[in-house]
């Protein structure tokens, strides 16, 4: 480490940059920080570990639906992933690893979550007030993601459950599962991990389905130790596959765009995966969308339609409608006495919790100005929140690839934005209101007659308040990289920094 | 719903019928992009991905080279293919009108003496895995090719040879053989591939590429045997505004890279001199 390479102080309460988070978005751009010197950075995080999404759903059976070779920053590739999808444990290791090895942990302050955050426009600083004090900085970075508070199911009744009850992203691992009868709500791809899981310990399991999913098979395998040494000895052959798998996600964005050969391809495939697995026709029935594929996140497993066959599972395919006691009892009128209930509900994506806490310069909050759905100049940058720059927020989803590599993206963005600011002695940086609609519009102009939005389904892509797909980038990967992996000075009102007198 | 794309419409030259595809908003600010598939192709075939996602950036026109009855048994020359290229482009664009154009395998042939003949029509010019002239290394496998065609006529081990020599170890690794013999089977034989066949071997458009004045973008694939990269290189030397690429593929790029081979096309139709003439591409590392 030379001295250039400093940490902040352990009792710092201000730096240049205030980063909300530590998953994959904040380390990786807090790793690029380090790495190029820059080391005026605290990380706030309000949980006692790194990870985000990968430290919270720690449910059985959790793993990822990228390729873990793409699924991991492009600057520290990891030879020894196990698997083609590595479990999630591994990632989480992964994590705590790059961490641990950039140097980056006495940057965090753990277990401080940002209660509010607020824009004073006199001095030019974010304010952030913990339940640790307050922290204060010239740019403040959200990297709160889109996985990261639980969305729980509107039940009647669910307070007046006798069993356990808790979300899939909150696992109780005290909770007895052995010989219970178990409920999972949903059929997401969080449901569709646990299931297989349920399956096996439980006496019985009911699922309880609103709308089935598309559900492909997973191309999944270890790797052999020979291969790994080889990933270690010739990183270009890591490179190549991750390539490979990168465009291999890449071509399937033709599904999401809604051309039709595209389209069949992937229906033909999930509808092929389920009639080879589940013989049973009233079953087949009932795990058949009614939607087209890609509109709701498309799922892979080789699992979860087998663990629907086995005698102790009962597929409701209906949602839970209320619950009374120890009933769960379906939309359909089908009741089940439960001990157990997993809520593996998804996540609030479209209008998500940390912008309640961000108040800009008009003194509301970026949720009040999202009122009609998130939107971003660049996908990155608010009118109105001067020096907020937002990873992972707006139009930043991605149905058919790494979302790491548009975090990478926009981490690169934000540097070349630092160094203008630098450069140019630029103190405050606005990203322009008519750039910010335009830059909408162009998006949902793009949106059109895509999958999400002509699918006929009702997802967490698409802001039920606007009907405008908010949460998803309606292109490809590498468009979004083009479009966006570089600072645009002109959509910013830039405040010069004041002359020292 | 069909899953095939529709022809447009179709244009007479030379007798034979050449329908067309044209789709694509007038106002991308691009110039209309031309697309000629390989030998053994269609429109559907070798560009059912591309033609439809660049239409939705920017104008996009395709045909289906075509053999005119009744002379099942001429010579095919690069020219005759030329001469419906540009029977379409009068159709669609008028007499004056520049244009982009794309060519692949035998289409990049075709696309490359089209450029050469008419520099005044065409302004950007992408050379996917094409060459100048027809070499030793392709003459053996063509011979091979030839000789097998005539001894088994359209037997299965045919169909293999060709997915053999198209497809990249690395995409094969990946696959089993009843993939790859599935994928063969898809191969079309007919009097006209036997025709395009015989035009690969004796190719040499070498005057034609001196005279090349357009923005050229030329993209080669790094394991292809059927063109080996040295004929894109050959190009990149030839052609004095050009720039090249080379993808990590076989020569069937476009069923291996699509995804990746629409990103090299969209980006140059988009900034065709983002990239100086002389440059060699750095492949994206994503």
């Amino acid at each position: 480490m030379t001295s250039s390479h400093s940490t902040p102080d352990s009792a710092s309460r201000q730096a240049r940059l205030i980063i909300i988070g530590a998953g994959f978005a904040g380390l990786g751009l807090g790793m690029r920080l380090r790495q190029r010197g820059d080391t005026d950075f605290l990380v706030l995080e309000r949980a006692a570990d790194v990870g985000g999404t990968w430290r919270d759903n720690d449910y059985p059976g959790c793993a990822c639906d990228v390729p873990s070779h793409l699924y991991s920053f492009s600057f520290r590739p990891n030879p020894n992933w196990s698997r083609v999808f590595s479990p999630g444990p591994e990632i989480q290791q992964y994590l705590r690893e790059c961490a641990r090895e950039s140097g980056l942990l006495p940057h965090i302050r753990f277990g401080t979550d940002m209660l509010a955050a607020r824009w004073q426009a006199e001095r030019r600083r974010w304010l952030i007030e913990t339940q640790h004090g307050d922290f204060e900085a010239e740019v403040l970075i959200t990297a709160t993601g889109h996985l990261a508070d639980e969305r729980l199911p509107e039940v009647p009744g669910l307070e007046s459950f006798t069993g356990e009850v808790f979300h899939s992203a909150r696992w109780n691992h005290q909770a007895e599962l052995k010989g219970k009868r178990i409920g999972v709500v949903g059929s997401g791809a969080s449901a569709i991990q646990v299931v297989p899981q349920m399956a096996e310990v439980a006496s019985e399991l009911v699922v309880f389905q609103r709308s089935a999913a598309y559900v492909i098979p997973r191309a999944d395998r270890a790797y052999t130790a020979a291969e790994q040494r080889l990933f270690a000895r010739d990183p270009e052959c890591m490179h190549a596959l991750r390539s490979e798998f990168f465009w291999n996600g890449e071509y399937n964005f033709a599904q999401r765009r809604n051309v039709p050969r595209y389209l069949q391809e992937a229906k033909d495939l999930a509808l092929g995966h389920l009639a080879r697995q589940v013989s049973d026709p009233v079953l087949r029935q009932k795990l058949t969308p009614d939607y087209e594929v890609g509109c709701k996140r498309l799922l892979i497993s080789n699992d979860y339609f087998p663990a629907l066959s086995r005698p102790n599972v009962t597929l409701e395919a209906s949602a839970l409608a209320r619950v009374e006691g120890s009933q769960g009892v379906a939309a359909n009128g089908a009741s089940h006495t439960l001990d157990v209930l997993v809520l593996a509900t998804g996540f609030e994506a479209t209008r998500p919790p940390f912008a309640k806490r961000v108040f800009g310069s008009a003194g509301h909050s970026l949720d009040a100005q999202w009122d009609q759905g998130m939107q971003a100049f660049d996908s990155i940058a608010v009118n109105g929140f001067p020096n907020l720059f937002i990873l992972n927020g707006p139009n930043t989803g991605l149905g058919h690839n790494s979302v790491v590599y548009i975090i990478e993206a926009q981490v690169d963005y934000l540097l070349e934005a630092l160094d203008h600011m630098r450069q140019q002695q630029i103190a405050v940086l606005e990203a322009d209101a008519q750039a910010e609609d335009a830059y909408m519009d162009a998006l949902h102009q793009r949106s059109q007659g895509t999958v999400w939005l002509a699918g006929g389904c009702k997802s967490w892509y698409v802001d039920p308040r606007s009907g405008r797909l908010t949460l998803v980038w309606p292109d490809y990967a590498h468009a979004f990289r083009d479009a966006n992996g570089h600072f645009h000075p002109e959509g910013y009102h830039p405040t010069p920094a004041t002359p020292s007198t | 719903m069909s899953l095939a794309l529709q022809p447009s419409g179709a244009v007479e030259i030379d007798g034979a019928r050449v329908p067309y595809y044209d789709a694509g908003p007038h106002d991308s600010g691009r110039l209309p992009l031309l697309l000629i598939h390989g030998t053994a192709g269609n429109t559907n075939s070798h560009l059912g991905y591309l033609f439809p996602m660049l239409a939705y950036r920017q104008r996009v026109i395709a045909l289906d080279l075509s053999p005119a009855p009744g002379q099942e048994q001429a010579e095919l020359t690069v020219e005759d293919l030329v001469a419906q290229v540009m029977a379409v482009a009068r159709q669609l664009l008028g007499p004056n009108q520049g244009f982009a154009l794309m060519g692949y395998s035998l289409g990049a042939v075709v696309a490359a003496a089209t450029a050469g003949l008419h520099p005044e029509r065409v302004q950007q010019l992408v050379l996917v895995a094409g060459w100048i002239k027809t070499d030793t290394q392709q003459q053996l496998r063509n011979h091979v090719w030839r000789t097998l065609r005539q001894t088994v006529g359209e037997a299965e081990v045919l169909r293999d040879y060709m997915a053999f020599c198209a497809f990249s170890p690395a995409f094969m690794q990946a696959r089993s053989l009843t993939d790859m013999q599935a994928a063969a089977s898809a191969i079309p034989l007919s009097p006209w591939v036997d025709r395009q066949m015989a035009l690969n071997s004796r190719v040499d458009i070498t005057a034609l590429v001196e005279r090349i004045r357009a923005t050229t973008l030329v993209i080669a694939c790094s394991d292809d045997q059927m063109v080996p990269r040295h004929h894109s290189q050959a190009l990149f030397g030839a052609i004095e505004d050009a720039r090249y690429l080379e993808l990590a593929s076989g020569h069937a790029v476009v069923f291996e890279r699509p995804a990746e081979l629409f990103h090299a096309i969209d980006q140059f139709t988009r900034a065709p001199t983002a990239h100086a003439a002389g440059t060699r591409i750095p492949a994206t590392r994503p």
